[in-house]
């Protein structure tokens, strides 16, 4: 399952959100500034706090609206 | 009345009452609400870190009354968002700070301590004049919050001891709070 990683307000992630939904993939959203877990998870993958950031397996991932990247990582 | 009468909702929608905070000295700021790490909330973080254990604690409150650039700033645009804009101080619910709908607090605040004129000295001061009588020339009037960044200093007795405007940098107060601390 896709994991997106994010906090409200955010341009980036809603960026993000909107360009899985267009291209049909579904995934799993995590408000990092709701949720310690969800921010000890992203800080695990990313070693950092920022968003967003769009993963599968919690190795690889994409920071911010990445299109390139993203297409890479989902086999878009 | 006094800060401590005051309850504040945190930014998880929790309400919290400053009477927690009863013998800290308080730093009470209002933030930007734009997403990412503005030099002012480095600054404020730095001051957290540095006198925490002493018993500063700064408390953050962050507003979008005043649009979204800093004005005369060159930020690098940054395509994602610092959790908690990068700091561990509490922040709380993005809510008004100025005008009728201005939360009690920083109303009493106000109160407590005008306005009294910016830094001029401050290298900022004359760009955010100027652009505050030709943007927002009715946030010059009275003792209202005029910007982000305007910080109170309260000490360990909940009295408001000071003011200051986002002219003035966090790292500038030092010595006002180890006075207090």
């Amino acid at each position: 399952m896709v994991k997106v990683y994010s906090i409200p307000n955010c341009p980036w992630c809603e960026k993000v959100k909107k360009y899985l939904k267009l291209k049909n993939v579904a995934y799993e959203e995590f408000n990092v500034e709701d949720s310690d877990e969800a921010r000890d998870e992203l800080y695990k993958i990313s070693g950092d706090q920022i968003v967003p950031v769009t993963t599968i397996d919690g190795k690889n991932y994409v920071v911010s609206f990445d299109k390139v990247k993203l297409d890479a990582l989902l086999g878009l | 009345m006094g800060v401590y009468d005051f309850k504040v909702k945190t930014n998880r929608g929790e309400e919290k009452d400053l009477a927690d905070y009863k013998g800290k000295v308080l730093l009470i700021v209002n933030t930007a609400s734009k997403c990412g790490f503005t030099p002012q909330y480095a600054q404020l973080q730095e001051l957290y870190m540095k006198y925490k254990e002493q018993g500063l604690i700064v408390l953050g409150f962050p507003s979008n009354q005043f649009a979204e650039q800093e004005p005369g700033s060159n930020e690098e645009i940054q395509e994602f968002c610092r959790v908690n804009y990068g700091v561990t101080f509490p922040l709380f619910a993005k809510d008004d700070v100025r005008g009728t709908n201005a939360q009690p607090l920083f109303k009493y605040l106000v109160a407590e301590k005008g306005f009294m004129g910016f830094d001029e000295t401050h290298p900022k001061a004359k760009g955010l004049v100027e652009f505050l009588k030709e943007k927002f020339p009715e946030y010059l009037a009275g003792d209202s919050i005029k910007w982000n960044f305007t910080k109170f200093l309260i000490n360990r007795q909940g009295e408001v001891v000071g003011r200051y405007e986002p002219t003035t940098t966090p790292a500038s107060m030092a010595g006002d709070i180890e006075k207090l601390l």
